[in-house]
């Protein structure tokens, strides 16, 4: 019989669903401490004064972590990709946001570290917090990242990803009309069942077995052996399965902190975040604010776009300018548009950093330019089936990266849909391909913008 | 006072595989003397489904049944380097990695069923769990003797890696934004369309039917990918009416610290989900599939706005859709400004409008 193309069961389906699975916090060792974190109150203070001798004191705490214990403070995620390092593992001397961490302990139980967290003394001299990305360029805006309210390291130097493609100045004088939106998609939770977790054991031989419930298992040793300063043969990453993830679990929140007081304490360490830390102080889906100017004849063909992107990063950057960057490269969607001008910015908040969700960087473009496609189809009175697939994507166009598409299935999808929802649609669209355009539908002036793949 | 019905519609893309690529994903293969297959490999299973997927990937390389596949992702000792579960890459580009390990071990069966059979092995296939020779299957091997003979009497152990990784599109340049290499694999495309139903009263949107389209290249469980698209299409009904972790964003006030006070879907707000599946294969993922995972919740949202206008004439563009601001947006009854040929939305949102002069958004009247 055939494996691929089979309705299979699921490999772990009755382990899920009878709750046999084992995850991170199912797994019980002995001698095991609890951890809890003290994080900051405010949305952005000065710090001072970080006192721990009362708590490290206290019957049952076994270890307290500052920033003073991590041998690498700052390492950057995606250095790899060329984004540097900002973020401490720990506050140093400044807290960015609400629920920031700034040290931990491991006790008996979580009762004896949470008492353990309130003994511990700082002073916080409290600042305003930026938390709208548009007023993040004005002259009056407090600073918020040492690198200043934006990131300004795209290619190494730019403040900005850039994308530029044709004339938008020819298109704008070439339009029959112009159609500007703003587009302002929320954060939200990626609401895992499980809550971030990690356990350390500290291993006879010197290993430490990190349990984790990351989404990427040599990513998360990377992270942790690059702030230990420590070789990979000396971490065993044990996971692999997954309560929950849509790309909050790529973080690696718990794992470096758990090894570290496992270190410090010679006891393994577990962490396990309440609901409510999962809530206020694990990284959300960025909120994107999104501006749109479309140049398009009263038929409704696309002959540009202009776009400007914030892209609200929250206090560090983590993956914001790989999110950035992907969405710039997507933001004519299912479309091709021959005469484009985008900046992006990511821009920094006093909120929680935003991170990796699913459809990351895109989700934002497409509620954007989609919606935008709707209110075009409105306002020129045009059918908005045929609207997307005149402008639809075909064989030999290319993107805004100049990269010729050679598959697409913009036209599939939508005539796919409208036999879905019982649209009849006009004969020229109906028989309509993915194939290259032979100046089919395409006016006359347009074809040598859009119609001839050759000059692409 | 009444309930008005809308319909909205939205077409999307998305890539596969980590922007600009150079996301590694390896796999090894062994196996057991009686011909039971072990695969290893690092790729996380989200409740994607990877495990299932990559061991159908394995039972279908090598020719033998699906349940004598063990697939062992539990740790970084037995398990080679995957980048991770995300970028809809666990079955695009880790799915490959294994695909070659199994195509190494099916090679290695074949040459020991060859020597077993004196039958050259490019005469030879594997056919559920049995070598046959081509064209005169009655000369055969069963897996399991091969296996036995690699184990006792060749001394060999049948094994396979098999490692994939597109090339780091580096140089962006940071003028045009025009890239030296592809930066991402096989795009997927996909359809929606939003039914929903306005209270004029409440401001309250339901949603009641998503018909939603995928092109997933080649369902290599159709089963597994109907439940990513309906599982998606949940995701992106709560991005698109319900959640919110700032509720009067850009203010960091109200936020909900417990399932209580910050509204994910639940099954009242299930709408009637039809999925339309498309095969139209691409040239470099695992038997032409592509990856979806990521897409299945981009889709909604701006079908769903498009839905609300269709059933009360008001844009609403700052997600969520919440019942406050259809009220507030039924109440403003705000026309776009007109200019020339532009027709500006939204103008009280803009940078023009909110930022004091750092940052413009400039467009010829």
């Amino acid at each position: 019989m055939k494996a691929v193309g089979a309705r299979l069961p699921r490999y772990d389906g009755i382990e899920h669903v009878t709750g046999r699975t084992t995850y991170v916090d199912d797994v019980r060792v002995p001698g095991m401490l609890w951890v809890k974190a003290l994080r900051s109150p405010v949305h952005s203070a000065a710090m001072s004064g970080l006192d721990t001798t009362k708590a490290e004191a206290m019957p049952g705490v076994h270890a307290v972590v500052t920033h003073a214990d991590v041998p690498l403070l700052e390492y950057g995620h995606l250095s790899a990709l060329g984004i540097p390092a900002d973020e401490p593992l720990l506050a140093k001397d400044e807290v960015r946001y609400k629920g920031q961490p700034i040290a931990l302990v491991a006790a008996e139980d979580e009762e004896t570290a949470l008492a353990a967290v309130d003994a511990i003394t700082v002073d916080f001299e409290e600042r305003t917090p930026l938390l709208d990305v548009r007023r993040a360029f004005d002259d009056d805006a407090p600073t918020v990242h040492q690198w200043g309210n934006w990131y300004t390291h795209f290619e190494g130097e730019m403040d900005r990803r850039q994308i530029r493609k044709g004339s938008i100045d020819d298109a704008f004088e070439q339009a029959d009309v112009i159609v500007q939106g703003v587009y302002r998609p929320a954060a939200i939770e990626h609401v895992p069942l499980e809550t971030q977790v990690a356990l350390v054991v500290p291993e006879a031989n010197g290993r430490l077995t990190i349990y984790s419930c990351t989404q990427a298992l040599y990513f998360s040793m990377g992270v942790v052996a690059a702030h230990l300063q420590v070789p990979l043969n000396k971490l065993k990453v044990v996971g692999g399965t997954v309560g929950g993830g849509f790309g909050g679990k790529v973080d690696t929140a718990t794992e470096t902190m758990c090894a570290l007081l496992a270190q410090k304490s010679g006891r393994p360490v577990k962490w396990r975040w309440t609901r409510e830390e999962e809530f206020l102080c694990s990284s959300t889906r960025a909120p994107w604010h999104m501006e749109i100017a479309d140049a398009v004849t009263k038929d409704g063909w696309i002959l540009g776009r202009k776009m400007l992107t914030l892209h609200d990063s929250g206090a560090y950057a983590r993956f914001s300018p790989y999110g950035l960057t992907k969405h710039s490269f997507h933001h004519t969607g299912a479309y091709t548009i021959p005469n484009l001008s985008f900046d992006g910015f990511v821009v920094f908040t006093n909120r929680v950093p935003t991170t990796a969700m699913r459809g990351f960087g895109v989700t934002s473009v497409s509620f954007a330019t989609e919606t935008h496609m709707s209110r075009i189809a409105d306002v020129l009175g045009l059918d908005p089936y045929e609207v997307r697939l005149k402008n639809a994507n075909r064989v030999g166009d290319t993107s805004p990266n100049r990269i010729v598409y050679t598959d697409p299935s913009t036209v599939s999808v939508v005539k796919a849909l409208a036999g879905g929802m019982d649209v009849e649609l006009a004969t020229e669209y109906a028989a309509m391909t993915r194939d290259p355009r032979e100046g089919d539908l395409l006016p006359a002036h347009l074809v040598g913008q859009l119609g001839n793949p050759e000059d692409h | 006072m009444a309930k008005h019905t809308g319909r909205g519609i939205a077409a999307i893309e998305y890539p596969t595989g980590m922007n600009q690529n150079g996301d590694p994903s390896q796999a090894w293969i062994k196996v057991k003397p009686d011909g039971r297959v072990d695969v290893f490999a690092g790729t996380s299973d989200i409740g994607n489904g990877s495990k299932t997927i990559q061991s159908q990937i394995v039972a279908e390389t090598i020719g033998v049944p699906y349940d004598w596949v063990t697939y062992d992702n539990s740790n970084t000792d037995s398990s080679p380097v995957c980048t991770g579960t995300f970028a809809s890459r666990a079955t695009f580009v880790a799915g490959k990695a294994v695909e070659k390990a199994a195509e190494r071990v099916r090679g290695r069966i074949l040459d020991i069923a060859g020597k077993e059979l004196e039958i050259d092995p490019s005469d030879l296939e594997i056919v559920d769990g049995e070598v046959l020779a081509k064209g005169a299957p009655q000369k055969k091997i069963a897996v399991p003797d091969v296996a036995a003979a690699a184990t006792w009497t060749y001394g060999e152990l049948i094994t396979g890696t098999g490692a994939q990784l597109k090339p780091f599109a580096s140089i962006v340049d940071p003028e045009t934004g025009e890239v030296d290499l592809p930066p991402h694999s096989a795009i997927s495309y996909a359809a929606c369309a939003a039914e929903v139903e306005v209270d004029d009263e409440t401001g309250v949107v339901r949603v009641t039917r998503l018909v939603q389209v995928y092109d997933v290249g080649l369902a290599i469980n159709p089963t597994l990918v109907e439940g990513q698209i309906e599982g998606g299409a949940v995701q992106g009904l709560g991005l698109g009416v319900l959640e919110n972790c700032y509720p009067y964003y850009p203010s960091v006030d109200h936020r909900g610290g417990e399932f209580g006070s910050y509204l994910a879907p639940g099954f009242e707000d299930l709408p009637q989900i039809d999925t339309i599946i498309i095969e139209n294969p691409s040239s470099d993922g695992p038997y032409g599939a592509k990856g979806i995972g990521e897409m299945a919740n981009n889709a909604q949202p701006p079908a769903i706005a498009s839905a609300v206008y269709d059933a009360v004439g008001v844009w609403v563009t700052e997600l969520p859709i919440t019942p406050e601001k259809v009220l507030r947006a039924l109440d403003a009854k705000r026309a776009p400004e007109r200019a020339g040929k532009t027709v500006v939305f939204d103008a009280e949102l803009s940078v023009n409008t909110v930022a004091q002069g750092g940052i413009t958004f400039d467009v010829p009247a």
